[in-house]
């Protein structure tokens, strides 16, 4: 009892003389932990402006953060009495043996090729990234399931990011009728693609003959969509097709099959096994 | 015209491309019809049209009467519009459309 209360006392005296100081340099290190990040952050943006690869951008940021950071713990610890010349000399050794590990080895570092947030295909699990540590990532599906997958197996196999681009491309494909309006189909599909305000302007939307199939003729709308709101945009365009189409007398096709029937003299009195093969004959 | 300047003259006019989408509905307040808008003026607007009309007719389904006249609370000619307050087809029909007409 004794002890703790004279450990305390000596806690006391120790606020009592150097108390500023250690709250200053508790200030330094929280101001300058901030401006480090704000400083990684928006020099990541100015690089991108300049330099392409995502690698190197990655890199110079990365550094710069580690000689502010080096800036800050000495500032802070010069608030609290420390001695510059060896602690400078430390921290610096410190800073530069980073810096040689990020330059060197980063791109032979294997990384996760997504972030938390993304939704993500592996394997066959579809699902939004929740989290990921050094062993394996946790995964939602969209019905709600969770999998701890290993990330040696997501290293391994092939990985769909569907949020590392910011766009995606929707295709409104729908098949018409031989005997139906080609043009106005194709009209009505890029009208209803370019009058939704989620639909990009930049690619415009396009709408092409895709295949002449044995029930009809496909025709494929392709525009493009911000990620976030690709799956209502991709779902409500499909519906609006096919309101427009309906609403334009325009028929979609659908598996059919023409049978014809031969009404002759030369059929009268044969049997149906007889009448059957004089049909695949006509055929041939 | 060079194609660029063409290009800009479709996109400008062929067909006219709302930024977004509001419930317009009217309601009696003190035995006047006051219009009203679901998102509000200052809010942001639904970016989807089928998402509008959709909720115009909840809106509809939820606050409707069996009654000709107007009855308290009851929302009355709902329809939607652009963030230009001009009226949208319905994307089924193709033709404007309001629900629970009267006056």
């Amino acid at each position: 009892m004794n002890e703790q209360v004279s450990k305390l006392q000596e806690m006391g005296k120790l606020m009592q003389t150097h108390g500023l100081e250690l709250i200053i340099a508790l200030i330094v290190l929280v101001v300058g932990l901030f401006i480090t990040k704000w400083a990684v952050k928006n020099s990541k943006i100015l690089l991108a402006k300049i330099i392409k690869n995502a690698a190197t951008i990655s890199i110079i940021s990365n550094s710069i953060g580690i000689i502010l950071l080096a800036i800050v713990l000495i500032t802070a610890a010069m608030e609290i009495g420390a001695k510059p010349g060896p602690l400078i000399a430390f921290i610096m050794i410190v800073v530069l043996c980073a810096i040689g590990v990020i330059v060197i080895f980063r791109p032979l570092i294997p990384t996760l090729p997504f972030k938390v947030g993304n939704t993500v295909k592996t394997g066959d699990l579809l699902g939004k990234i929740e989290a990921t540590t050094l062993l394996n990532t946790r995964l939602k599906a969209f019905d709600g399931k969770t999998f701890f997958v290993p990330n040696r197996k997501i290293l391994d196999d092939v990985v769909i990011n569907y949020q590392f681009t910011k766009t995606r491309r929707i295709k409104v494909d729908v098949s018409i009728r031989y005997d139906q309006d080609l043009v106005k189909a194709k009209q009505v599909l890029e009208a209803i693609m370019t009058a939704d305000p989620r639909i990009l302007t930049k690619p415009a939307p396009q709408v092409y003959v895709l295949k002449l199939t044995s029930n009809g003729v496909e025709i494929g709308g392709r525009c493009w969509v911000n990620n976030a709101k690709y799956w209502v945009a991709k779902c409500e365009l499909l519906e609006k097709a096919k309101f427009g189409f309906d609403n334009e007398k325009i028929k979609f096709a659908y598996p059919q099959l023409d049978v014809h029937h031969y009404k002759n003299e030369e059929s009268a009195g044969l049997d149906t096994k007889e009448l059957f093969l004089e049909t695949q004959e006509n055929q041939a | 015209m060079k194609l660029a300047q063409g290009l800009k003259v479709i996109a400008k006019d062929w067909i006219e491309k709302p930024k977004g989408f509001r419930v317009k509905y009217q309601k009696r307040v003190d035995s006047k019809l006051v219009t009203k808008y679901s998102p509000g003026l200052d809010d942001n607007t639904l970016d989807s049209d089928v998402t509008t009309w959709r909720y115009a007719w909840k809106l509809f389904m939820a606050s409707k009467s069996e009654s000709r006249e107007i009855v308290t609370g009851e929302l009355v000619n709902i329809t939607v519009v652009d963030d230009s307050d001009r009226q949208v087809d319905y994307y089924v029909s193709g033709k404007p459309e309001i629900f629970n007409e009267k006056r």
